[in-house]
């Protein structure tokens, strides 16, 4: 799994927002979804995040592996959750007439669940298409200093840039261990015990762990050498909205507080055709 | 940890360099391990995710506020690297955040006066399970954003939770504080 930050879309639309605006457009998109039963509503605001997402011109190929990790584990969830068993219980998925029964669970099936389910995928797809651009069309870079301008702690601000730093190493020095324990004869056990698998991670998570840890020490050394915190951190990059940036707010402003305002109105059900 | 090293340490509320750092890397510590995670099916996307003993552990031995930003920002990164977006679940963010920023709080309170390792350790499980227990009481706010049942939630949330997240913090934390307990009296911190 690849974890390293990779700036795709900086050319595109989005890539040349503020990446402020990248951060709140997914927090009003999700107020406008959250909860939403219908789903001719929800394909609506799927074409939204559509069209936000090819904004953002992140190319297919890059994300391709992405995109397929995601739909498997949603499909997966869909489907377990809503289909093969009733972990969600939505009152009107189990009020209407069953159309057939799920193989193994027997779980009934309604043309209601059906629809709910497609609902949730729909969601989620969404979610994700509105999401992938701050992974995918901000500079890494700016992610702390973005922080600092939503006014949290300039200390916690540049931790935030530093967790973002510190991913990509983590991925490599976990590989490294992989390979290293591998070598002395590490190999994951093909078991279904959850204690065991746990257990069989430890030469794996420990080593990382502590290594992680111990150059921290050296990092955290070498911040306090350079006087970090001694006075109110300033930052090179300069951020401010324009006028495009205000206009995508208030259009995703005024989508969310339309979606509220429908759904408060109680017209918001799970669709049955 | 020991006593001398307790009474050495910086106020609880300060953040330090040190404070962020380890805030840091324990955040992405979490993201990448947070990664390697077995789904429990028919739960609301629950996972046994042997990387959660890592908040507990940053909360315990560095503090609230290094234990409240590796569950918060850590939980948001696995939700993006997964592809749900870093808010969809950011009530679960919040208290991957809180078991952390609990931890914190009890473990500067409590662990300091243990002086036996094996009472240590013991606490060391206890306390973050308990730590735990209470952070995850907060996702039942799952009643209103994703319109579950109060018995929904308990079962194929909480419930869920619960019982892969008990596993993690009675196993996986005592020990990754066993081995840090000799490095950090090595380190003097």
């Amino acid at each position: 799994m690849d974890v390293t930050p990779r700036y795709l879309g900086g050319n595109s639309f989005l890539g040349h927002r503020d990446p402020r605006v990248l951060l709140l457009v997914p927090v009003f998109y999700l107020v406008a979804v959250a909860r939403t039963e219908d789903l001719r509503v929800m394909l609506v605001c799927a074409g939204v995040a559509l069209a936000y997402y090819l904004a953002g011109g992140i190319p297919w190929r890059a994300a391709r592996t992405n995109w397929i990790f995601f739909l498997s584990l949603a499909l997966l969830t869909v489907t377990v959750n809503s289909l093969f068993t009733d972990a969600l219980q939505i009152e009107a998925t189990r009020q209407a007439q069953p159309l057939f029964e799920m193989p193994l669970t027997g779980n009934p099936v309604s043309a209601a669940t059906l629809s709910y389910s497609a609902t949730m995928l729909v969601r989620y797809i969404a979610l994700a298409m509105v999401g992938f651009p701050i992974a995918f069309c901000v500079a890494p870079g700016d992610l702390g200093v973005a922080f600092a301008r939503f006014r949290v702690s300039q200390r916690l601000a540049f931790g935030v840039d530093l967790t973002f730093r510190f991913v990509p190493s983590t991925a490599a020095k976990l590989t490294e261990i992989i390979d290293a324990q591998r070598v002395r004869g590490y190999t994951h056990p093909r078991t279904r015990n959850p204690v065991r698998r746990l257990i069989s991670l430890k030469p794996v998570v420990i080593p990382l762990t502590v290594n992680s840890l111990i150059d921290a020490e050296d990092t955290s050394n070498a911040m306090d050498l350079r006087g970090f915190g001694a006075k109110h951190r300033t930052w090179m990059r300069e951020l401010i909205f324009n006028r495009t940036d205000y206009l995508l707010l208030g259009g995703f402003a005024a989508f969310a507080a339309a979606l509220v305002a429908y759904k408060v109105l109680g017209t918001d059900i799970v669709w049955v055709p | 940890m020991s006593k001398e090293l307790a009474e050495t340490r910086a106020p609880l509320w300060t953040i330090s360099s040190r404070v962020v750092v380890f805030a840091a890397v324990g955040a992405a510590l979490y993201a990448v391990l947070g990664v390697i995670s077995i789904r429990i099916p028919g739960t609301q996307n629950v996972d046994i995710r042997p990387a959660f003993a890592l908040v507990a552990f940053i909360g315990l031995r560095f503090g609230p506020i290094a234990g409240l930003f590796t569950g918060l920002v850590g939980n948001m990164i696995i939700d993006q690297i997964q592809g749900y977006g870093i808010l969809t679940y950011w009530n679960w963010s919040v208290a991957n955040g809180l078991t952390g920023f609990l931890c914190g709080l009890v473990g500067a309170v409590l662990l300091a006066r243990a002086n036996r390792e094996v009472v240590r350790l013991v606490l060391v499980a206890v306390l973050s399970w308990i730590a735990m227990f209470l952070a995850f009481l907060s996702t039942i706010t799952d009643m209103w954003l994703q319109g579950l049942t109060l018995e929904a939630w308990a079962a194929t949330a909480f419930g869920a939770t619960l019982l892969s997240n008990s596993l993690v913090m009675l196993i996986l934390v005592p020990a990754l504080d066993a081995i840090w307990e000799p490095i950090s009296k090595r380190m003097g911190r």
